[in-house]
């Protein structure tokens, strides 16, 4: 806090006191003088009484005894109330006093600091000064004591030459004088002639430079000013704070600066290698330390930054952190769950573009109000195998998950254990055939539609019409029914996934089933697997077929339902999981119904 | 004379009453000479077990042997029955020798009472003649013709006199009867459940005689007991039986060997029988079975299939 503010402060809380503390004396004298005209009004009421002492009068003073008393009682508990909140307050008061005290320290401790720094600054300018005169000087000695010696130089040799003429001029030899005379004559001419320099080589000027103190000034007039904010602290992504179009981003305080605002930026991270360009960066101007950011796309990351300003300045950007929003929620398939009296194979499409790190199943019986609700967590991948009780529906959910959090719920999907639940499978069904809206009865209308028109792919049946079914893959027992037309050649039964494609079903190793071939005379029944059928023959031909799978005994057997009569068994060792399969051999329709129990008749 | 006859009544009463308590399988002897059970033989098997008793027959007039497999479940409640008529040449222990039946009865719970083919030591003239006429070869019918008719009334025997003594003298479930039968004997099946809507709860058969009336053995019989009139004839034939059929819903389970050889020789005919069903919507699965031929083997092989099956309906 700054020393003004908590001046100010400290002067509101003083008149607060003193006003309370009136107020309270008031209310106390109050009370008092209350409590007290009481007790002389109960005791002049008891006086008045205890004079003439009836049992009815007794009584009386029985009951203004205890009025009293219970008056008594009320005003000693609100007068220990009052002195609680008195404590409170002067507890209160010590805090501020303290705080206020700390942060003048630090204020102190920070002007200290500061002046240290000025301090060093100038000495350090003047210590550069110095130095810069000092060679100054020593350049100037050196260029003078260079001049000195070529003066003494200089006076040596004129000296010398000197002595040379006068010693000359001594000589009596006429004739020598002459002959050498001319020579030193020229000398002393040229010599006469040379300039003597005398003047100084070196100015006595000193340059003396003048300091950069520009920075000292700014030190000086910082001190009086407000740091400007050190980089604020980017606090980790909270669990569970994200949406998946919002982010909770929370910072903090590298120390305690004062600060007016931040600003807060945040840049979406693609992976995408093929943008060049880096995403747009965002901003908002936030008075607190949290900010929830919106608009944001899920499952998507985010870089984040943020910036404290004050009236001196921004502070450098804090370091980025990043952040994750949540995940769109996924989107369950109910055409490609199956289920069957205990377990159930839930599938569901991620709902999101990038991948997600998991996915939650909640799931719970309808009609409990998600009390008895479980759920099954970190599951990889799009598809989940639960254990479920028989005989009831559940309501299921599921969720994506990410670093950010969990995802909203989807879109619920309800689940009967009451028997064995499917859906035809498009995308395996042969291009002449066309689904239901509800995926339970196929049709074969056009014969004659050429090939050219069908769109095959490596999952369809590309020669026998036909469609597969899914089934719970538990090795457990499984039963539905088919409903046929009277005059539709059909063929019903199971096959492995991987079943030939180009091949008919009951023509191969992989899917056996039941065949209905129409003649002129008569209805025929093929009972197929590998090509081989028995030779059976069956009087009522059957338009409801039920059809019973178990994995344990290894057998699929086939009833004709409305009678339930047997019509056969084959005994199989199934080597993996099988699938219903159906098909039809002529124009017709083929309807399945699923979820019932296996009747009583077949499961002894 | 009234002081003993009532006496004799009294007596009569109490012994029922001791029987009627007596539940478990040990022997039943009452004073009514008609209803006089001996046993022949026992012998435990598959945690039951396989009996053969003897008895005088009201019907045939004679002694008649049958065997009867009580399964362990006999020992503490009612079970319900299933009937086996044998074929041509056969007697009580043909079926319960060589069927292997006794461990399908014994998980299922089912009793199975076997029969003879015929009423025996009657001393009819012509009656050892043929195999395929006379001894061993009732037909399941009741004879029209002499010197047959006093003796040769397999039918009656078989869906009248036969349940009434099985039912006071076995913990046998009344309501609870089932029929089948190998080659004459599936004829018999067939015609008994047909003959009597809502008597059996199930009828299977072994490489039956479906139409008797058009095969050289059925013509053979049928005239020596029943004579020239055909209507009669008719009315113990499976396939003209299933033309005219009304009642509660049968489901019939037919195995045949495909290579029986009375099955090339036109006796059997099922395609008639088949064809009959059809348009009458009587419900049929009909197995050929490659490579089989009329044999006990045949029977051996298929058998658990045909109590399996009238198991879902007994047991239901």
């Amino acid at each position: 806090m700054d020393v003004f503010e908590v001046r100010g402060r400290l002067d509101v809380i003083a008149e607060e006191l003193a006003s309370e503390e009136e107020e309270e004396e008031a209310t106390d004298e109050d009370v008092f003088e209350q409590g007290s005209s009481d007790v002389s009004t109960h005791t002049q009421q008891m006086k008045v009484s205890t004079d003439s002492l009836t049992p009815d009068r007794a009584s009386a003073v029985c009951d203004a005894a205890l009025c009293f008393q219970e008056q008594l009682n009320k005003r000693r508990s609100k007068l220990s109330q009052k002195i609680v909140e008195m404590e409170n307050f002067a507890s209160n008061l010590e805090e501020i006093f303290i705080t206020v005290e700390e942060n003048f320290g630090r204020q102190e401790q920070n002007l200290e600091q500061h002046y240290n720094e000025v301090l060093q600054t100038l000495s350090q300018r003047n210590e550069a000064r110095a130095a810069a005169l000092d060679e100054q000087k020593n350049s100037k000695l050196e260029c003078l004591y260079g001049q000195l010696l070529r003066c003494g130089q200089t006076l040596d040799a004129s000296k010398e030459l000197i002595e040379s003429a006068q010693e000359l001029h001594r000589r009596p030899d006429k004739h020598g004088f002459l002959q050498a005379v001319m020579p030193v004559m020229k000398r002393v001419e040229q010599f006469a002639g040379e300039e003597v320099d005398l003047k100084l080589g070196v100015s006595l000027d000193f340059q003396v430079l003048t300091p950069d103190l520009s920075e000292v000034r700014q030190m000086m007039e910082s001190i009086n000013v407000l740091p400007a904010p050190s980089a604020p602290v980017m606090n980790p992504q909270i669990a569970n704070s994200a949406t998946d179009t919002s982010l909770h981003v929370c910072w903090s305080l590298f120390s305690d600066d004062t600060v007016e605002f931040y600003e807060l930026y945040w840049r979406l991270i693609s992976d995408d290698c093929t943008m060049e360009t880096l995403q747009e960066v965002s901003q908002l101007k936030v008075k607190e330390t949290h900010c929830t950011v919106s608009s944001l796309r899920p499952n998507a990351q985010y870089e984040l930054w943020v910036t404290a300003t004050n009236t001196t300045g921004i502070s450098p950007a804090s370091e980025r952190a990043v952040y994750m929003t949540v995940p769109s929620p996924p989107v369950l398939k109910p055409r490609q769950c199956v289920s069957s009296l205990n377990a159930a194979l839930i599938r569901w499409d991620s709902g999101n573009t990038d991948p997600v790190e998991s996915y939650t199943l909640e799931f719970g019986e309808t009609g409990t109000d998600g009390s008895g609700t479980e759920s099954i967590v970190a599951i990889p991948s799009c598809e989940c195998l639960l254990q479920l009780q028989p005989q009831k529906i559940y309501i299921l959910h599921v969720r994506a998950v990410n670093i950010g959090g969990p995802s909203d719920r989807s879109e619920p999907v309800h689940i009967s254990t009451t028997g064995t639940f499917f859906h035809l499978l498009e995308d395996t069904a042969h291009p002449s055939l066309s689904l239901s809206a509800d995926g339970l009865t196929m049709f074969y209308l056009d014969e004659d539609l050429p090939i050219s028109h069908m769109t095959f792919s490596d999952n369809t049946f590309n020669r026998c019409v036909a469609v597969l079914g899914d089934l719970v893959p538990v090795r457990g027992q499984y039963y539905w029914e088919v409903e046929v037309d009277e005059d539709a050649e059909f063929r019903v039964g199971v096959a492995y996934e991987d079943t030939q494609r180009n091949s008919h079903l009951g023509g191969n190793n992989t899917s056996w089933c039941m065949r209905h071939i129409l003649t002129p005379s008569r209805h025929k029944y093929e009972f197929l697997h590998s090509g081989w059928t028995p030779d059976i023959r069956i009087t009522v031909q059957p338009l409801r077929i039920g059809v019973f799978l178990d994995y344990s005994r290894g057998i699929l057997s086939f009833y004709n339902a409305a009678l339930r009569q047997h019509l056969y068994t084959f005994s199989c060792h199934f080597l993996h999981y099988v699938q219903p399969c159906f098909a039809l051999d002529n124009p017709g329709a083929l309807t399945l119904r699923t979820g019932m129990t296996a009747p009583a008749y077949i499961t002894p | 004379m009234n002081r003993l006859t009532k006496l004799f009544d009294k007596s009569q009463i109490v012994l029922r009453n001791i029987n009627s308590e007596l539940k478990c399988h040990s022997l039943y002897i009452t004073v009514n000479s008609a209803m006089a059970l001996t046993q022949v033989s026992s012998n435990k098997c598959c945690d039951g077990y396989q009996k053969v008793f003897e008895h005088d027959s009201s019907e045939l007039k004679c002694k008649m042997k049958f065997a009867i497999y009580l399964p362990p479940k006999a020992e503490s409640s009612k079970c319900p029955v299933l009937y086996w008529l044998s074929g041509l040449t056969c007697t009580e222990q043909n079926f319960i020798t060589k069927a292997g039946s006794q461990q399908a009865a014994s998980e299922h719970g089912i009793i199975i009472v076997a029969p003879d083919t015929s009423p025996r030591g009657c001393n009819i003239e012509g009656e050892d003649e043929s195999w395929d006429f006379g001894t061993g070869a009732g037909f399941y019918v009741n004879a029209t013709q002499e010197p047959w008719k006093t003796n040769y009334r397999m039918y009656s025997y078989v869906t009248e006199e036969l349940p009434r003594l099985i039912n006071s003298n076995f913990p046998a479930d009344p309501e609870k009867m089932s029929i089948s039968g190998h080659s004459m004997g599936g004829h018999g099946a067939l015609i008994c459940a047909l003959k009597n809507p809502g008597k059996y709860k199930s009828v299977s058969a072994f490489a039956p005689i479906c139409n008797p009336i058009q095969c050289a053995w059925g013509q053979k019989a049928f005239s020596g007991y029943l004579g020239p009139d055909k209507s009669i004839w008719e009315s113990y034939d499976a396939t003209v039986l299933a033309e005219s059929y009304s009642g509660p819903e049968l489901d019939i389970l037919i195995d045949q060997g495909r290579d029986d050889q009375f099955l090339s020789a036109s006796q059997l005919l099922p395609d008639n029988l088949i064809a009959a069903c059809s348009k009458k919507k009587i419900p049929v699965v009909f197995r050929l079975q490659q490579g089989y031929d009329h044999s006990y083997y045949f029977i051996f092989s298929f058998i658990n299939d045909h109590i399996k099956h009238h198991a879902k309906y007994l047991n239901a």
